[in-house]
């Protein structure tokens, strides 16, 4: 158990690289235990909002995580990892590595294990501990990187598109971690590009093209329209939607989605981007 | 008792019968000692060359150690031991490079290139310089090594650098592994991912430098990359991969500086060194292709 994640509040945060403005004003506040799911297409200011939080971007405006009390561990969740696919380095050996001080290339410390052989049992890869990680499938891979991410247990978790390629039972798993951060009031900003797990899962969402464009419920803010205006070259102002409204058809054509069964069954989720609106994982 | 006493010891063992009968010679004892303390810190801190991609970095450090060899002896450092103007010309040549690395985007092996021809440029008019006032064949030694040359300074230089290595490198092992495979993450654990670029650089090149007498400037940087890169080839963990580099580049400075004296070679100790350690990789390789729990690595 935690002692609960804190409240996020960006206040008018904007970036700017050399001549192209990232992000415009950005206010947008995260309540403390909630799942905060933050959508928006490539290129968006996704990331450089992530980086801003994480300290690692210089930005304009406020931003402020405010802590129930003393401030907690913050964990993160990267989506993908730079290393030589052919490197002999086990799950465990990188658990270890990212986790503790101690040299990784020692024996296994008699202390300090039992955090790692919970974490991966808790993302399904107790049995794969000895696997080495350039062997994994990138679903698998991903698991490993959740697991990480439970030690020290977070109270702010920063997730950047776990599920990009986590497989069906990597999904499960994944959720179960979810309604146990939401029960122990870990807060959690989600970036995520599948909108119908964001729709399913996530207890608030927000559409960022430079700006913030939506901010709500996710069975309020993810209708067709908003979604349309999201994923747009040119994000659309209010007004202009207003005069002009959105076409389902073109809709339907920028998030290249299957409609959902009326029995719900197992489908490709609706609303999931097409690969190749995806940014490679490796 | 004193470094002068152990090697007297040492020598006394030899003639006795009870070591081989090289090691009666002191300088022998003395590139042997040298090569105990190297090989494990080259083996060790190679393992982190391969993981980060440095090793084309830890060439062209060893490369600029030739210039700093040059300048030391202009400024009227002794030419058997310029470390001064070593050691000052090659973290200047490695900070600044990392340096460049961050702020003009290049890529590490675009920004290498500029930095190794233009120092060797450098070194090469600076050589010719000097061919009036010393004996240019000792640049011999410091292109190559030679285990005549190591004296009770270099041992007290490499003992001092191996300690250096081992008190910072050792704690910052696994933050500096994490650097190289997210900066994101590393920082956000605590990384100060800037910083140890910046260590990790200096320590290549003081280990580098130090190490030049024994291997020589055009070799040293090989030694940080062969060992590793055999044991990549041959390891499942990051147990097997750091103690076969290391033992992987112990043996084979020792046996670079003891089989051309035994077998009455005239082969220059640095060579030697490197082509034990190239045998060992193609024998590392062989094993890889045919072994069958090594091919592939499926576990």
């Amino acid at each position: 158990m935690t002692a609960g994640g804190p409240r996020i509040r960006f206040d008018g945060v904007g970036l700017t690289l050399g001549r192209t403005e990232i992000l415009r004003d950005v206010r947008l506040s995260v309540e403390a235990g909630s799942v905060h799911a933050l959508v928006g297409p490539n290129g968006g200011g996704k990331s450089s909002l992530v980086k801003a939080l994480l300290g690692q971007m210089p930005h304009r405006g406020r931003l402020a995580i405010d802590w129930p009390g003393a401030p907690g561990t913050v964990g993160y969740v990267p989506q993908s990892l730079e290393f030589d696919r052919g490197l002999p380095m086990s799950v465990e050996d990188f658990m270890r590595a990212t986790t503790q001080r101690r040299p990784a290339f020692l024996r296994r410390p008699r202390e300090g294990m039992a955090d790692i052989d919970a974490a991966l049992d808790r993302v399904g890869m107790a049995d794969k501990r000895l696997r080495r990680m350039g062997a994994l499938s990138g679903g698998e891979r991903q698991r490993v990187l959740l697991a990480q991410s439970l030690i020290p247990n977070p109270a702010l978790l920063v997730l950047d598109e776990p599920m990009a390629a986590l497989d069906e039972a990597g999904f499960a798993v994944f959720e179960h971690l979810l309604r146990d951060w939401r029960r122990d009031g870990v807060t959690v900003l989600w970036v995520e590009h599948d909108l119908e797990a964001v729709g399913r899962l996530a207890d608030r969402v927000s559409g960022l093209n430079r700006s913030v464009l939506f901010d709500g419920a996710p069975r309020e803010v993810l209708a067709p329209e908003r979604l349309l205006a999201l994923f747009s070259a040119r994000p659309r102002t209010a007004a202009q939607e207003n005069r002009e409204p959105a076409d389902a058809a073109a809709l339907e054509a920028a998030v290249s989605a299957p409609a959902r069964p009326p029995d719900g069954g197992a489908h490709p989720p609706l609303g999931r981007m097409s690969r190749s609106d995806r940014r490679v994982v490796q | 008792m004193s470094y002068e006493n152990f090697r007297v010891f040492v020598q006394g063992l030899a003639e006795a019968g009870w070591l081989p009968p090289s090691m009666a010679y002191g300088f022998v004892v003395s590139a042997l000692l040298a090569g105990l303390i190297i090989g494990p810190v080259l083996g060790g801190l190679g393992t982190l060359v391969v993981v980060k991609r440095f090793a084309f970095f830890s060439e062209a450090v060893g490369h600029a150690a030739l210039t700093g060899v040059a300048i030391g002896i202009l400024l009227g450092e002794p030419y058997t031991g310029p470390y001064g103007s070593l050691f000052g010309y090659c973290l200047l040549f490695g900070i600044l490079l990392n340096f460049l690395r961050n702020r003009t985007g290049l890529t590490p092996d675009t920004l290498i290139g500029v930095f190794l021809s233009v120092s060797l440029a450098l070194g090469g008019s600076l050589l010719l310089l000097l061919s009036g006032r010393v004996n240019i064949h000792i640049l011999e030694n410091v292109l190559f090594g030679s285990v005549l040359t190591v004296n009770g300074q270099d041992l007290v230089v490499l003992a001092v650098v191996a300690a250096l290595v081992a008190v910072l490198a050792l704690p910052l092992y696994n933050r500096m592994m994490l650097a190289s495979f997210n900066a994101q993450l590393a920082t956000v654990r605590g990384v100060r991912v800037k910083l140890l670029d910046y260590l990790f650089v200096a320590l290549v090149t003081v280990v580098t430098v130090a190490s030049v007498k024994v291997i020589g400037a055009i070799l040293v940087g090989a030694l940080l990359v062969i060992p590793a890169a055999s044991a990549r080839l041959l390891s499942r963990s990051l147990r097997g991969f750091f103690w076969l580099s290391v033992a992987f580049a112990t043996l084979s400075t020792l046996a670079g500086i003891l089989l051309p004296i035994e077998l009455a070679l005239p082969v220059p100790s640095g060579a030697a060194i490197i082509l034990f350690a190239g045998t060992l990789f193609a024998l590392a390789a062989i094993a890889r292709g045919t072994v069958p729990a090594l091919k592939g690595q499926v576990s």
